[in-house]
């Protein structure tokens, strides 16, 4: 059984920053593993770990060189080896839409044929929500969004992905999914482990295959956005947050007069 | 400037072991500080995720299930923890004191009986040099090992031993001719032999970590537990302390770390004469001098750490990283609850422990007067 794990290394935004063109001034950018993937990458592992079989785990990175030292963590916690599509076309690209990430991501499924893939509800930088359904579309897999809870036995032992995915307002759905399939997993599945020293040892010498668009049989067209940024900015801010000072005791004395003045509450 | 990656060169696994245990510090390490130094107590649920990320096996060889840690990352992993709380480092460090004196000193039979479970986290190691009339000279101690049959006896009482209660594997170190002072030899005694615990010292700070004494009254030990011949086990102490002092050094940069990050975030947000305290000039100047403090200690570490890698006789170095990192952290400290000015004086705020804790670190393991003293031999003998 193969899993394949989409990994994003992210950019995280420092507190005060400023824009350059249609970006945040990378000099205020710090990198590190998108957040729903730590835990996509840890179902995967349990999944691996659970198995009688082999169960090779390998994740998928679309991203620079700068981003193996993140993929390296998630080998270090458990996936057996990563392969990362990067090259001069996907640097040059303006923007990379969810249509080009699943056009890349679809190449190496077609590579790789996984039984079952998990990817993150979201990107913590970018925020589309939508490549891992986007990419059960293009392969035909079954798909579960926003899965909070997973049967690992099932997936090992019937084929089938039982798992609950949450609704808004507090909703949670129990749904049968055959695979293969694509499962976007939401934060809170699990507890993602921290990596541990042979781990990380280990992950020293696992392998990071870095693939090109032409090693994939794609060209530049691949990467050929219909999205285009037109302005980034910061909003305006329209109210001030108050931080009530003092203990517990007093902070929530002063909340409450707050409130009361507002209006809201009993007399 | 990414000071934490100082003169760094540092392997990627270094880098990655680093940025883990870090994490690990902030995340699950530091949040219980308070509430173990309010309550003195170890916070075991700490402990135990120390072992799972392969750490309570650091310094044991890799055939016993350790990650035997080049002294380097040895440094990092000790700065990385003290940043989180400088109790759970020290505990940690007399753990890895242990191991290292089994892995180095001990019998096959010892090493496959005691590594493999110790580097799981428990039993959890104890040392056991220091006397209440033998400190910074431990040749005056006065615990003796009598050997009877097969078997030696223990008379004597220890002092001041980390994982006094915790523990459960003691590294003693006793005189086999009373009236010998060059008889002082290493023995291996599990808690089950028979010492008793004396009561947990309260102290001015490392509150979370269990210092006691320990009684030995006519206590038993098979002779295969002596680690060394009988003599060598001075020498094997000051051996296994040089690397250990490394360490120390590294948990006081971990711990001046932790203080200068906090001042730093509460000097930009209090705001005093119309603007953050952080724009004033003499506040400013006091965050270059803590940084340059914490920028040399780390060099030291980092250089005594590389010395011992490559082979060199590190001693003088790590004399003088433990002797002006543990100084430095003490400055650093006092001066972070200084830029807190009346609420750094208050348990509310982090830095007041920090400050505390500070304080042990220019004590044990060799005091900076002791440390002066291998310097002076080293510099000038
Ligand atoms: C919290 C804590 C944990 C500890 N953990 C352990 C442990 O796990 N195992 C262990 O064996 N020990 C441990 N120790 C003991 C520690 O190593 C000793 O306290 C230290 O070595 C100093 O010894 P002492 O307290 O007897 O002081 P003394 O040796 O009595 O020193 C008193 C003062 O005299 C100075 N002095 C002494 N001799 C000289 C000299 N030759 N030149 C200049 N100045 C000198 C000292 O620097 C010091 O200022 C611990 C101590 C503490 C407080």
């Amino acid at each position: 059984m193969k899993v394949l794990v989409t990994v994003k290394e992210v950019a995280e935004v420092e507190d005060d920053f400023e824009i350059a063109d249609l970006d945040v001034d990378p000099r205020y950018l710090e990198y590190d593993l998108n957040e729903w993937d730590e835990y996509a990458v840890e179902s995967a592992v349990q999944l691996a770990e659970a198995a009688d079989e082999e169960v090779e785990v390998v994740s998928v990175t679309i991203g620079p060189e700068r981003s193996e030292e993140t993929i390296r963590m998630a080998l270090a916690k458990g996936v057996d080896r990563a392969v990362r599509v990067w090259d001069d076309d996907i640097e040059a690209a303006e923007f990379l839409d969810v249509a080009s990430k699943v056009r890349l991501l679809e190449a190496v499924v077609a590579e790789e044929d996984p039984d079952i893939v998990l990817s993150g509800v979201q990107a913590h930088d970018t925020g589309f929500g939508a490549t891992g359904v986007a990419l059960a579309d293009a392969i035909g897999f079954e798909w579960g969004a926003v899965v909070n809870a997973l049967d690992i036995e099932g997936v090992l032992n019937d084929g089938v992905a039982r798992v609950h995915r949450e609704l808004e307002g507090g909703i949670e759905e129990l749904t049968e999914i055959d695979l293969p399939a694509v499962l976007t997993i939401q934060t809170g599945i699990n507890e993602p482990r921290y990596a541990s020293l042979r781990g990380i040892r280990q992950a020293q010498s696992k392998e990071i295959a870095p693939k090109t668009l032409s090693d994939l049989g794609l060209d530049f067209s691949a990467v050929e956005s219909e999205l285009f940024l037109t302005d980034m900015y910061e909003p305006e801010t329209e109210s001030d947050a108050t931080y009530f000072e003092g203990d517990a005791g007093e902070q929530a004395a002063a909340l409450a007069s707050a409130l009361r003045e507002k209006g809201v509450g009993a007399e | 400037m990414a000071i934490a990656d100082a003169g760094s060169s540092l392997t990627d696994e270094q880098r990655a072991i680093r940025d883990v245990v870090r994490e690990f510090a902030v995340e699950e390490i530091r949040p219980t500080a308070r509430e173990a130094d309010e309550t003195e107590t170890f916070p075991e649920d700490v402990w135990d995720g120390l072992s799972d990320l392969d750490l309570t096996g650091l310094t044991v060889p890799e055939e016993y299930g350790g990650f035997d840690a080049d002294r380097t990352t040895y440094a990092l992993v000790n700065e990385e923890v003290a940043y989180g709380q400088l109790a759970v480092a020290t505990a940690l460090s007399v753990h890895c004191l242990a191991t290292s004196c089994i892995a180095e000193f001990g019998s096959e039979d010892q090493k496959e009986t005691w590594l493999p479970e110790m580097t799981r986290g428990r039993p959890v190691g104890m040392f056991a040099l220091s006397e209440p009339d033998a400190g910074s000279n431990p040749a005056q101690m006065s615990t003796v090992a009598r050997r009877d049959g097969d078997e030696y006896v223990i008379n004597g009482k220890k002092q001041w031993i980390t994982n006094g209660q915790r523990g459960e594997v003691c590294i003693l170190f006793a005189k086999t001719d009373p009236d010998d002072p060059s008889s002082v030899t290493q023995f291996l005694v599990p808690k089950d032999a028979g010492f008793e615990v004396g009561k947990k010292e309260h102290k001015l700070g490392l509150r979370a970590s269990d210092t006691t004494g320990l009684l030995f009254d006519d206590v038993r030990i098979p002779a295969e537990n002596r680690l060394t011949e009988e003599g060598k086990g001075l020498s094997a102490a000051f051996h296994i302390l040089t690397g250990g002092r490394v360490g120390i050094a590294a948990q006081a940069v971990g711990l001046a770390q932790s203080a200068f990050d906090e001042a730093r975030e509460y000097a930009h947000e209090r705001e005093q004469f119309d603007g953050p305290i952080s724009d004033i000039q003499s506040v400013r100047h006091k965050f270059s001098d803590m940084a340059t403090q914490i920028h040399a200690a780390r060099l030291m570490v980092r250089e005594a750490a590389r010395q011992d890698d490559a082979g060199e006789d590190p001693r003088t170095a790590a004399a003088m990283a433990k002797y002006f990192a543990s100084e430095a952290a003490v400055d650093v400290t006092n001066e972070a609850v200084q830029i807190h000015g009346g609420y750094g004086y208050t348990t509310d705020f982090e830095v007041e422990r920090m400050y505390r804790d500070s304080k042990i670190t220019t004590i044990y393991e060799g005091t900076s007067e002791i440390q002066k003293d291998i310097i002076a031999r080293g510099v000038l003998d």
